[in-house]
């Protein structure tokens, strides 16, 4: 007689593990319970659903309980909760939603894939109708409607992360005059603040008004009792639906209940084969904790990614035989799309690795995506992070118009192999003019790191230097190398302007005594003005990095 | 009033502007310029340029990654 497995959670990581552990033991019984009325639907598409990319309701959700029977043979009882388990008597307490019956369920193997729950505060007039999370298909149906209705002029979305980014986005593309606050003092938390910036400009280009450092403190309503204004402490926003997205929190009192232990970061603590503290009890996808894959630490880091890799993982391990299947841990990849700028990022951030007591060299480097003459080449803008001493990379985050996600993927499979900046600048990446240059970005990125690693380029940051110069810090002199044409359009209020070609000869207008900031488009024609105004015997020059490419700030 | 054609494609930023620039200080108020570029930048800097120097930007479109400005001279 095969075993009996029961999955609690059918989503993600619960479908994946059940769909697996069917393929290698076909006599089993596979249950997947699963409390909500769709399974296997596609989360990570729900934003698209609200703004009608994607049009139709069926399109997210990926399969359903017939076909999960017929394909798999696997049994998928939705609207059924479990609401205990008892692991010293093998079997989980089940309500049956639409019956109100409570059943029995006795297993062999039970995999937690309960995944995780936007977090919702109490703040007064969170629950008023019109204030939506979005986690299920039910959430984007209801957001749909009222925005076919034509009930929405006015939103504000909560939360500045990839899911209030992408929410707000569909709004906007909806028509929907979007106010987005975050907490923080940029949107993107996770990436560096001289990235971050750039999307945050992008996004307002493109019509949403982005509110940095503030919050939302309630909610107020009209007579009817509809939503009228979302508050913060400076000032009231008008709005008529608004969406709360300030991150999720893993789903484990269930487990927590029945003995299951949790980890530091509060998610159920998993080994290596998603194997808890319990015998014969797994958890899986954003339920579950993972391990930081650089610092080696505990780490929760729930993804539709990852929770696809868990779910396959326990369901080759069920058997506990020799050959287990382990994630060792993951490094941090995601990767976000907003109007028409990408930005991806991957292992640590410049603020995170400090954190974590790395000594960082870091690096801003603009490159082309594609041969510059090719239709659609874009510039887009690399940080590369590296640990000084041993020149291990720690991390990249790349933003820009163009193609972004390959020297983002380039990089997480750099740093989950343990890569230095040495053996990224010498890697064999496919090249013909559609597709990638010469000297690819990650490449150009780690040769340019490496300069700096090695003392041949001085850099600067242009957050460094915007503080340095709001300071009123007197001993920098800027100088804008570029042409006539291209300093026209703008350049940084106060940089003296000398051409490259006559960086040498007009040596003497620059103060020598001052340290010397070079500035160009991209940063290349900065350093080579430093080599020469070093040769010079200029005792500090440096380069603005990534250019007037990275400057987010005013110009003159 | 003439229309003048300004091959930009294939050159790196500043490059089309530079032309562009060039292609202006030949032509009469009231000229249209056409400008193909195939570098992404050109898109930012052909409004900013437009801004700066008057010049009015009458169209501006994105063809499969030939980025074609129409400008009348001021
Ligand atoms: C808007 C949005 C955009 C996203 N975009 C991306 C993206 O671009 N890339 C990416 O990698 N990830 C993305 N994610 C994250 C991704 O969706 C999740 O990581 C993924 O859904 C996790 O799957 P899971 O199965 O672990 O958990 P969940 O999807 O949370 O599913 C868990 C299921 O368990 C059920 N359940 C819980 N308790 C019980 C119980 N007691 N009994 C029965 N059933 C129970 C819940 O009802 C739920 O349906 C996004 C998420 C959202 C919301």
């Amino acid at each position: 007689m095969g075993k009996k497995l029961v999955v609690i959670g059918g989503v993600a990581a619960g479908t994946k593990a059940a769909a697996k552990a069917k393929r290698e033991h076909p006599d089993w019984e596979v249950t997947v319970l699963e409390k909500g009325k769709d399974i296997s639907y596609a989360g990570c598409g729900l934003p698209y659903y609200i703004g009608d990319v994607i049009k139709e309701r069926k399109e997210v959700v990926v399969k359903t309980p017939a076909e999960l029977k017929a394909w798999l043979g696997i049994d998928v009882l939705t609207e059924h909760e479990a609401l205990k388990v008892d692991t010293a008597a093998k079997e989980v307490t089940v309500l049956d939603k639409k019956t109100g019956q409570t059943k029995i369920f006795p297993y062999d193997k039970l995999i937690f894939a309960t995944g995780a729950e936007p977090f919702v505060p109490p703040v007064p007039g969170i629950d008023l109708p019109q204030v939506y999370t979005v986690r299920e298909v039910a959430d984007a149906d209801a957001i749909r409607e009222r925005l076919d209705k034509g009930l929405v002029r006015r939103a504000v979305v909560v939360g500045g992360g990839f899911i209030g980014l992408e929410v707000a986005e569909n709004l906007v593309l909806r028509g929907v005059q979007t106010t987005l606050v975050e907490l923080l003092d940029q949107v993107l938390p996770g990436f560096d603040p001289e990235l971050a910036i750039l999307v945050q400009k992008h996004l307002e280009e493109h019509g949403l008004t982005v509110i940095t450092g503030d919050k939302i403190t309630s909610f107020v309503a009209d007579e009817s009792g509809n939503l009228k204004a979302a508050i913060t402490p400076t000032r009231e926003i008008p709005c008529d639906l608004a969406v709360w997205a300030t991150g999720v929190r893993p789903n484990t009192r269930l487990a927590a209940e029945a003995g299951v232990e949790l980890g530091p970061t509060k998610a159920i603590k998993v080994n290596e084969y998603m194997e808890t503290n319990i015998p014969d009890v797994y958890a899986v996808g954003d339920c579950a904790e993972n391990v930081q894959l650089i610092t080696g630490k505990p780490a929760w880091i729930p993804m539709g990614s990852t929770a696809n890799k868990m779910g396959r993982v326990a369901a080759l391990n069920l058997d506990g035989g020799a050959d287990k299947d382990a994630l060792r841990g993951v490094v941090g990849t995601t990767v976000v799309k907003l109007f028409d700028i990408k930005a991806g990022k991957t292992g640590l951030s410049e603020s995170m690795a400090r954190k974590e007591g790395y000594d960082v060299e870091s690096v801003l480097v603009p490159a082309h995506d594609r041969a510059h003459y090719y239709p659609g080449s874009h510039l887009i803008l690399v940080k590369l992070i590296a640990d000084k001493a041993s020149h291990r990379v720690l991390g990249g985050q790349v933003v820009g118009e163009g193609v972004i996600d390959k020297p983002i993927d380039v990089l997480a499979t750099a740093i989950t192999l343990g890569a230095k900046v040495e053996d990224l600048a010498k890697l064999d990446l496919a090249y013909a003019p559609p597709f990638s240059t010469a000297m690819p970005p990650v490449v150009t990125a780690a040769n340019v790191l490496l300069n700096k690693l090695t003392g041949r380029l001085n850099g600067i940051k242009p957050q460094e230097l915007k503080a340095r110069l709001d300071a009123g810090e007197g001993d920098l002199e800027i100088v804008d190398v570029r042409k006539d044409e291209e300093v026209l359009l703008g350049k940084i209020p106060g940089a003296k302007h000398i051409v490259l070609d006559e960086i040498e000869a007009r040596a003497d207008e620059i103060d020598r005594n001052k340290e010397v900031v070079l500035v160009c488009k991209v940063g290349l024609r900065g350093y080579l003005a430093a080599l020469k105004l070093k040769a010079k015997g200029f005792p500090r020059v440096t380069v603005l990095e990534g250019g007037m490419t990275a400057w987010p700030y005013a110009t003159e | 009033m003439a229309e003048k054609y300004v091959n930009a494609r294939g050159l790196q930023c500043p490059g089309p502007i530079v032309q562009l620039f060039q292609a202006a200080k030949e032509a009469q108020a009231g000229d249209i310029l056409v400008v193909e570029a195939t570098d992404g930048g050109f898109k930012k800097d052909v409004v900013a340029w437009c801004k700066k120097t008057g010049n009015e930007l009458l169209s501006l479109e994105d063809d499969a990654g030939v980025l074609r400005a129409r400008i009348k001279k001021a």
